[in-house]
This record gives C-alpha cells, sequence and structure tokens, in this order.
C-alpha cells in the first residue's frame, strides 16, 4: 500500500478495505483522495484487505496512465465507515456503463458448522438465480444488489442462471464454503459480450463455539456406580446380618 | 438373648454399610477436577500462530495407563448445535472445524461417549480414572503420532461448556469431552468432564 494512501488512525478509528475490479477489457489507476491507491489495476482483480482510516475518500478511477490530470472514467465519493469491513467494486451496471459501489461486509457470527454465502450482481446482465447443487438457493437478484445465506460449511457446485429459467450464464463452478468464514461472490463481466464470470472473496474469523457436547445415552455410567454401591452396601449389610443372625443361633443352642 | 444379638447384628450391618457408603469412592458419582484449565494466551503463547485449522487427521486416541484406546472419526455439528458425537460408542469424534492434534496452536476437541444405549461404556467412560500426568497419543494420517500430558480436568454444566474449549488461536492444547453425571431420565447427563493435555516435551 502507498504510504500516501492511508496511514491507518489509532484504535477503533479504522476500516478493512478491499478492492474490486469488475470492468472488463480496461487496466486502470485507482486514486484516492488524489493520490494514487493502485496502480495498474486489471480486471478480475480483487486487492487484500487495507487498513484506511475511517472517513470520506473521493474515488477516482482513469485509465491506466491517465491520471490524475485526466478525465477520470469513474467518480465517486465514498463513505468508510470506523471498524467496517467494505469492497469497493468497480463493475458494469446492467446496461453495461462502469459504476462504482461501495459493498458492506458481514462479519457477524456465523453458528458453528456454517458459512455464510454473499452473492453480489455486479454483471451486466439481467435477474439472475443462483443454484446450488441444481436448486435455486437465491432468486431474482438484480445488478448492483446482493443477497446472503447462511448453509452448512462443505464444498458446493453453483451455477448462475437466468432468473426463472434453466439458462446458465454461469458456472457450473465448485465454491468451497470454509466455516466460519463468510464467502462473497460476485457474477462480474457482459452478458452481451459473454464474458461472464465469478471472483470469489473470503472473509475469515467468524465461527462460533458449537452448542455443547452430548456424549452419553443410558446413564449406565452414573447407573452403574449407583447400582455398584447399592450392591456393596446392601450386601455388606446382608452379610453382616446373616452372621450376626448365625451367631445369635449358636448362643441359642449352646444354652438350651 | 436371640433377638439382643440380632438387633446388634444389625445395628454393626448398619453402621458398616453407612461406613462403606461414605468410604465408596465418590469420584464415580461425579469425577473430582485437578489443575488449572490451559489459558489460550500467556507468557509461553508468544510465537504461536494466530490460528490454525490445518494439519494431518487423527487416526486414534491413546492414554495406555487408564486403556483408553479409540479410533477418531471426523465429526461436524448437529442440526440443533450441538457437536456430532460418533454413532459408534466405542469411538472417538475430532472437532473438524477447529484445529486437529498437533497443531501449532488452538484447542484440538476429542469427544467420546461415556456409555450408549444399549447401557454399555463408550470410549471415554475410563477419562473418569484419568490422572494428572497421564501420556495422551494421538495417531495420525501420514504424519508422526503427537503426544500430549494431561495437566487438567474439570467438571462443567453441559449448557455452560466453556466456548474457550473451542478457540482455533493461542498455546495449543488438546481437549477431550464426555458426559458426566448427574444423569437426568429425561434430559440424560447434566454435566460435561473436559480432560485437558498439554504438548508433552521432549
Amino acid at each position: 500500500m502507498p504510504a500516501t494512501a492511508a496511514t491507518p488512525a489509532q484504535g477503533g478509528d479504522t476500516a478493512s478495505v478491499s478492492v474490486f475490479h469488475g470492468v472488463p477489457g480496461l487496466t486502470v489507476d485507482v486514486y484516492a483522495n488524489g493520490r494514487e491507491l493502485l496502480p495498474d489495476f486489471r480486471p478480475g482483480t480483487l486487492t487484500e484487505p487495507q487498513s484506511l482510516p475511517a472517513g470520506t475518500y473521493d474515488i477516482e478511477v482513469f485509465a491506466d496512465g491517465e491520471g490524475p490530470d485526466g478525465d477520470p472514467a469513474l467518480q465517486k465519493s465514498v463513505e468508510v465507515p470506523a471498524g467496517a469491513n467494505a469492497t469497493l467494486a468497480a463493475h458494469l451496471n446492467a446496461q453495461g456503463d462502469p459504476v462504482l459501489t461501495a459493498f458492506v461486509n458481514d462479519t457477524s457470527k456465523v453458528p458453528a458448522g456454517r458459512s455464510r454465502v454473499t452473492v453480489r450482481h455486479v454483471a451486466a446482465a439481467p435477474a439472475v438465480d443462483v443454484r446450488a447443487g441444481g436448486k435455486p438457493v437465491i432468486e431474482g437478484l438484480t445488478n448492483p444488489n446482493e443477497k446472503s445465506l447462511e448453509v452448512p460449511a462443505g464444498t458446493v457446485s453453483a451455477d448462475v442462471v437466468l432468473a426463472g429459467t434453466d439458462t446458465v450464464a454461469i458456472g457450473p463452478a465448485d465454491l468451497n464454503l470454509a466455516e466460519g468464514t463468510t464467502t462473497i461472490v460476485y457474477a462480474w463481466g457482459s452478458a452481451e459480450d459473454g464474458n461472464l464470470a465469478l471472483k470469489t472473496q473470503t472473509i475469515g474469523g467468524m465461527e462460533s463455539a458449537p452448542g455443547g457436547v452430548d456424549a452419553g445415552e443410558s446413564g449406565a455410567m452414573a447407573a452403574d456406580n449407583e447400582s455398584a454401591t447399592a450392591w456393596l452396601v446392601w450386601g455388606t449389610a446382608g452379610a453382616v446380618a446373616v452372621a450376626g443372625l448365625l451367631a445369635a443361633r449358636r448362643r441359642y443352642v449352646r444354652s438350651d | 438373648m436371640a433377638s439382643a444379638a440380632a438387633c446388634v447384628a444389625v445395628a454393626v450391618a448398619a453402621v458398616l454399610a453407612a461406613l462403606v457408603w461414605t468410604l465408596w469412592p465418590s469420584g464415580t458419582a461425579e469425577p473430582s477436577e485437578f489443575g488449572v484449565r490451559p489459558p489460550a494466551a500467556g507468557p509461553s503463547a508468544a510465537g504461536f500462530p494466530a490460528r490454525s485449522t490445518a494439519g494431518a487427521e487423527p487416526l486414534g486416541v491413546r492414554v495406555p495407563r487408564i486403556s483408553l484406546d479409540a479410533r477418531i472419526e471426523a465429526v461436524g455439528v448437529e442440526d440443533d448445535g450441538t457437536v456430532e458425537v460418533p454413532a459408534d460408542a466405542g469411538r472417538a469424534g475430532w472437532y473438524r472445524h477447529g484445529p486437529p492434534p498437533g497443531a501449532p496452536a488452538g484447542s484440538a476437541v476429542l469427544v467420546g461417549h461415556v456409555d450408549d444405549r444399549t447401557g454399555d461404556l463408550g470410549a471415554f467412560a475410563t477419562l473418569y480414572r484419568v490422572r494428572e500426568g497421564d501420556v495422551v497419543t494421538v495417531a495420525r494420517r501420514d504424519a508422526p503420532p503427537v503426544r500430549y500430558e494431561v495437566t487438567a480436568r474439570e467438571v462443567v454444566d453441559k449448557d455452560r461448556l466453556p466456548a474457550e474449549v473451542f478457540r482455533r488461536d493461542g498455546r495449543p492444547v488438546l481437549t477431550l469431552v464426555t458426559c458426566a453425571p448427574p444423569y437426568d431420565p429425561e434430559s440424560g447427563y447434566e454435566k460435561n468432564l473436559v480432560v485437558y493435555a498439554e504438548p508433552a516435551r521432549g
């Protein structure tokens, strides 16, 4: 990260920001507040999260080498709140024009054994459905919106179809949905140009402890010990009583 | 005369019975606690990787002194959010979403039945007899076995199992979990027995 872009502020005044380039065919330079943040940024790339001071950023995207004095291809003022985890996406809108969208990533805890999937429609394409193992799990998603769901962790085969149809637009692709993480899937590119594709971003550290461990069934371990104790106690008592009675009887016989 | 002797005998029997009742090792009813749960952090925690969930798959666990010897299968989470426990009570389960035994950081969790539906005792019933310093060995796929030494044991309410038991970072520890009395015929065992073992030196 260029030193000019940001010196992370103290404590909770920072945000974690990654940038996704989803405009096909255009290598760009990204500037924040007039300073170069990402040089030679290629389509389909996603940056590692960077820690940036919270605040408002004037983001400008120039065709490679044309900044910062030329006309930006894209420009947007983006609010980065303290503590946020965000992804800034340069992508096409449904009509095929480049736009900038700031997405806030959900980093809340995921229940034990599960994984969160977020799908973002950032492609020049109509509404889509997302299917997992052939079954629609997200329906009618439109540009530039997102939908999330929690699923059991594991690998799923996912594809993207035109909403309400079986016409596959992207995929299928295997998604490894790791436990306790958020996997963000970007459907990007252009339907018209035939370059629709998926890009995934994984954010970890959202795991939860499971609800407990039920490792007993019959109570045998508890009962076993209790009944053993009971047997011993009654057995001892019985033996002593019998011995006592025998002794008493012997005396009785002798005194006869 | 006879009845007096019988009375004495019964009285002696009662006293003896009471004595046996008190002296009979109560540890079997609820196992005793020892040691201190290994903290995630500490002076020696420095240098451990932040988190770790990758590593060789565990195949079997042994504690020779108490004749604990169980094969291990990987387990996940039930629909109700609790850890899956192998259906075969003779086997132990490794909580596969956490670190595996031998991982450089975090708590590797093995779960095992104390008994099964038929009334037989399970793989981890012998943990009631485990002592500080007992050696625990975990065999792993395509990797050398790892050795731990038991350092602590605690009994906790089943709904209060410390989240720390499942931590994925900090000091490495092997955590063995089973059930402990009291037993409620409706809801089952009310407590968990948790045994902590730390990497053996040398």
